[in-house]
């Protein structure tokens, strides 16, 4: 992918800045919101609302940020949506690795059916499942605990975790498997070491998937937490959504950290988007 | 290669796929289960179940003067966001696949959107194009290319297109990052081929890439059709189906039927009509793509 | 085949950290704060009565005050472990109803409406779990909104009148007088706006937030209303009728916010701080915000009726009602505690000022009155004030069914024909 040093390539070197320039706005675009809602989270309230509207805070009101913290247990609720997040994509991988290995390597009956029972477990809207989902967790005593929303997210993204992963594993041949049980390592050995390496692209873009999914989720957690110190950070923000006022100074100041873990985290396993084949010994 | 055939081989794949099972079938299918219940029971106010109803539940919701428009705006609003998300999704995705300095950071910001929950992402978007205290007129006055407040949402048809856009928008960085995942596990040795065969960028997009990406994508719009069709959020957020449910979807009406009106059978009927044709359209991809793809 | 195993086993125990971690982590955790009651129940808790109470969020110290309650009476009752749910106005019936329709309906209930519950035969009458002493203190006209078949089944908790808020520097540039009638409104209206067109002269709402609010502003100060003289729906009088075409001839006048069947009263409540509203009807909570942001000079005044008609103001009502979980006597006897220590004089009359409130207790009164010398103009408005028809059973469709009505006819819409239907539909 090097440009050739010899000889300036017109048509290449145009392109690039094309792409540049592309990039360039959609990062804009993208970003738009974002810079809406940290400037409203700077402002004072008046100011969000005075007639002549401003983008830059005449004021910054830093302690906007630091009064979130004082007027709800920010950092409780953000270690809440870490666990349940965290504990929801361990249990999705746990249960959709195996799933998806199955469905990829072997042939066995009910094949179709199962797939199509993912799918059709997708079809409902949590807002409609609600009652049964509290009855459920009533039964196994489990409302009002973050081990019942970890058993939701994760079952809510099985769907997603194994056809991501049976299309991962599908395209990815099973020669080198099937070679390494021949060396006299068995169907577990033979995942673990080859095909889970090698797959790595697809498995960080299933865990970024689940991570995200689990850590915005709102419907359930609001109706199975009632305690305050184990709600997640999108329930426990709501306190800034009064009766009478909106403080949307302090609901964007808190969404904006409940962004950055997630952000952290992509960044720091980004890499293996890119990296994953290479580590796999295809050639490339 | 063959082993001998045992029923513990036979059974070995039962037991690789047992946890997703027991899993989905305890915390999504049982609650299923419930709706069912309640689409075809008599649903007191506050949502006793007091005997059978039959099909009363569903006779109600049909006849429903509003039914059919909330229907047709449940299509438009799943296609519009499906369509679009998935042909600019992969746009992006192919942006992206390139190697440029800041790939990481621009791949970072497209997470973004993904990683707000929706009621905030909505909330944000309403705050943008409010006519009075919006900040797109006060940019837009800023930057001196409008002089007076222009009304962004004249229509609940533009409202509705707001929201269509603001449902795109979440939706890219899903398609995005499975193309994109997909884009990278082709083998660069099909490229290095095409190269030596003198194919050119358009070429090697549609007899290489787009081919080979699009099981994984495939999947994902699936699965995407379903997200978006029982989407909650961004209508809720924005505008609550208002006015008089010009900007319902099936998922705000039927939450407004049991939480607001108190019609939770009503309410339950609603979903499982939606799940219906949910139902049809995923069987008729699973017969055509999947035949193809797996055999 | 023992690798197979040993992998459901490894996944078993998998499950088993994740529970733990799970569910063991908030426990470690010191909570930031003090209002957390169930964390804190003793490992003994099984000995004492627990009740359990949702209560709704009314703003920002709601939930500041009954961690407060709660810390305090749990200290004063050894004996009772209350704990208190405080969930937002936006949440609060899908979480009351999902816990109902699991036979989870908590002890006490703090929220706006009751008939529902009392038709499926949830609720316990009042006077089975109110001390007399507190049942005495209710004003009977605020009880009489509860009552079902004669009996009462939920008490009032608090109160709030809407009254016109006025920008009175607005008014006096642009010339006019503060409006009593319909005519004298859109006159003013007028008036404002050639004034200075980027005001908007008058504040709507009709969006499902509380869009029966702005039917109940104009039908009852036009003669109509929501129930005729015998309690009876008559949604389609001609007085609604009127009163529906003299708001959305407001509105597509531009005389009003641009949009509102999306504007809800708390944003029309910041433009009006914000000076960009000329006048809105609001509820009493309006000055004191008005004062905290920005500070513009209102006035407050009754609602404009249409000509000579007897004018109204809007209540609105929330209660506190019991829901019947077959208590023992101990059981009850904590209820009735709970319901004592709540509207014992001082923590009522705290709780009632905390968010600008109106009391619905005697004693609440001459308490607030004497704390909040504005209060006492107040307490005046909600004596002559009419609230919603919420004891009938049809309610809740009327409510959703008025806010469409208005809806549709702002789209071009028959008011007669709408409300025909809405009749119709409702009354059989």
């Amino acid at each position: 992918m090097t440009l050739d040093s010899a000889r300036i390539n017109w048509g290449k070197l145009l392109s690039r800045i094309l792409l540049y320039f592309v990039v360039s706005v959609i990062c804009i675009v993208i970003l738009y919101p974002y810079f809406v809602m940290f400037c409203t989270a700077l402002k004072s309230r008046q100011e969000i609302f005075s007639i002549q509207g401003t983008i830059f805070p005449k004021e910054w009101m830093w302690s906007n940020f630091i009064d979130i913290w004082q007027k709800a247990p920010m950092a409780q609720y953000m270690l809440n949506s870490i666990i349940i997040a965290g504990g929801s994509t361990a249990i999705a991988m746990i249960c959709g690795i195996p799933a998806a290995y199955a469905l990829a390597r072997m042939k066995f009956k009910g094949q179709t059916a199962f797939l199509g029972f993912i799918i059709v477990s997708q079809m409902f809207a949590p807002v409609v499942l609600l009652i049964g989902i509290y009855k459920v967790m009533q039964t196994m005593g489990l409302t009002n605990s973050l081990l019942g929303l970890i058993f939701i997210n994760a079952a809510f993204n099985q769907a997603f975790t194994i056809w991501l992963l049976r299309g991962t594993f599908m395209s990815i041949s099973a020669e080198m498997e099937q070679a390494a049980t021949i060396d006299g390592c068995n169907r577990i050995q033979a995942m673990f070491k080859i095909l889970l390496p090698v797959a790595a692209p697809g498995i960080v873009t299933t865990l970024i998937f689940i991570f995200i999914n689990a850590w915005n989720e709102y419907t359930v957690a609001l109706c199975l937490i009632s305690t305050d110190t184990i709600k997640p950070l999108t329930v426990g923000i709501n306190i800034f959504n009064g009766y009478n006022i909106i403080e949307w100074q302090y609901l964007f100041a808190a969404s904006i950290f409940a962004i950055v873990p997630v952000v952290i985290l992509f960044m720091s396993i980004e890499k293996n988007l890119t990296s994953g084949l290479t580590a796999g010994g295809v050639k490339g | 290669m063959k082993k001998p055939y045992t029923l513990l081989n036979k059974a070995e794949p039962y037991l690789w796929i047992l946890p997703s099972i027991i899993l989905m079938s305890i915390f999504i299918i049982v609650p299923i289960g419930f709706v069912f219940r309640m689409a075809f029971s008599q649903v007191t106010k506050a949502g006793l179940i007091k005997g059978f109803a039959g099909f009363a539940n569903f006779e109600k919701v049909l006849g429903g003067a509003k039914f059919a428009m909330v229907l047709k705006n449940t299509i438009v609003w799943t296609i519009f966001v499906v369509v679009l998300s998935t042909v600019l999704g992969f746009i992006l995705a192919l942006l992206l696949n390139n190697e440029f300095k800041g790939r990481k950071i621009a791949r970072a910001i497209v997470v973004f959107p993904w990683a707000t929950t929706l009621v905030i992402q909505a909330s944000v978007w309403k705050f943008i194009i409010d006519i009075d205290y919006g900040a797109l007129n006060t940019l837009l006055k800023t930057l001196g290319i409008i002089s007076t407040n222009v009304n962004w949402t004249p229509t609940p048809e533009a409202y509705f297109a707001w929201e269509i856009a603001c449902g795109i928008f979440v939706t890219i960085p899903f398609v995005c990052f499975t193309a994109l995942s997909g884009l990278q596990s082709i083998d660069s040795s099909y490229y290095e081929a095409a190269i030596v065969d003198g194919a050119n960028y358009w070429q090697k997009l549609f007899n290489i890439t787009i081919p080979l990406v699009k099981p994984s994508l495939t999947v994902a719009t699936v699965l995407n059709i379903i997200y978006v069709f029982n989407s909650f959020p961004i209508v809720w957020t924005i505008t609550k189906g208002d006015p008089a449910n010009r900007t319902d979807t099936l998922v705000t009406y039927l939450y407004k039927l049991a939480f607001y009106n108190g019609k939770q059978g009503e309410a339950a009927a609603v979903s499982v009509i939606g799940f219906l044709i949910l139902l049809v359209c995923a069987s008729v991809y699973m017969v055509s793509t999947l035949k193809k793809g797996d055999e | 085949m023992k690798k197979i195993i040993a992998l459901l086993m490894a996944l078993v125990m998998a499950f088993g950290l994740v529970a733990c971690g799970g569910s063991s982590a908030p426990a470690e955790t010191e909570a930031p704060k003090a209002d957390a009651p169930a964390a804190e129940a003793p490992a003994a808790a099984g000995e004492k009565v627990e009740i359990n109470m949702i209560a709704a969020q009314y703003g920002n110290e709601t939930a500041d005050w009954w961690a407060n309650f709660v810390t305090e009476f749990n200290a004063a009752h050894e004996d009772i472990n209350l704990v208190v749910d405080v969930v937002s106005w936006n949440d609060i019936y899908t979480v009351v109803n999902t816990r109902i329709a699991n036979g989870q309906a908590p002890d006490l209930l703090n929220i706006d409406v009751f008939a529902d519950y009392q038709a499926d035969g949830l609720l316990l009458p009042a006077e089975e779990w109110c001390s007399e002493e507190t049942y005495a203190k209710f004003f009977p006209s605020f009880l009489a909104e509860s009552i079902v078949d004669d009996v009462v089944w939920a008490v009032p908790d608090l109160a709030s009148a809407r009254a016109l808020y006025y920008n009175a520097d607005i008014l006096e540039a642009a010339g006019v007088e503060v409006p009593t009638t319909w005519e004298e409104l859109k006159a003013a209206c007028e008036a404002i706006k050639a004034y200075d067109a980027e005001i908007y002269p008058w504040g709507v709402d009709m969006t499902t937030d509380e869009g029966q609010a702005c039917f109940a502003y104009y039908a009852w100060n036009n003669g109509g209303g929501f129930v005729d003289a015998d309690g009876n729906w008559a949604l389609n009088s001609a007085e609604n009728v009127e009163a529906v075409n003299f708001i959305v001839d407001l509105v597509n006048s531009g005389l009003t916010n641009t949009d509102p069947t999306t504007e809800t009263r708390y944003d029309l409540q910041d433009m009006f701080a914000a000076g960009k509203v000329a006048m809105m009807i609001g509820p009493n909570q309006i000055s004191k915000y008005c004062e905290q942001n920005g500070g513009i000079n209102y006035g407050i005044a009754s609602l404009p009726t249409n000509g000579d008609k007897a004018g109204a103001s809007v209540g609105v009502m929330d209660r506190i009602m019991c829901f019947d979980n077959g208590y023992t006597e101990a059981e009850l006897a904590a209820v009735t505690a709970v319901v004592d220590a709540f509207y014992d004089d001082e923590p009522y009359a705290d709780w009632v000022l905390m968010e600008d409130f109106l009391p619905a207790t005697s004693t609440g009164n001459e308490l607030c009155a004497a704390a909040d010398p504005g209060m006492a103009a107040w307490i005046d408005v909600i004596g002559s004030a009419k609230f919603y028809p919420a004891a009938k059973a049809e309610w809740a469709d009327v409510k959703q069914g008025v806010i469409a009505v208005q809806q549709e006819v702002l789209l071009g819409g028959n008011a007669q024909e709408l409300l025909d239907a809405l009749q119709a539909e409702i009354a059989g």
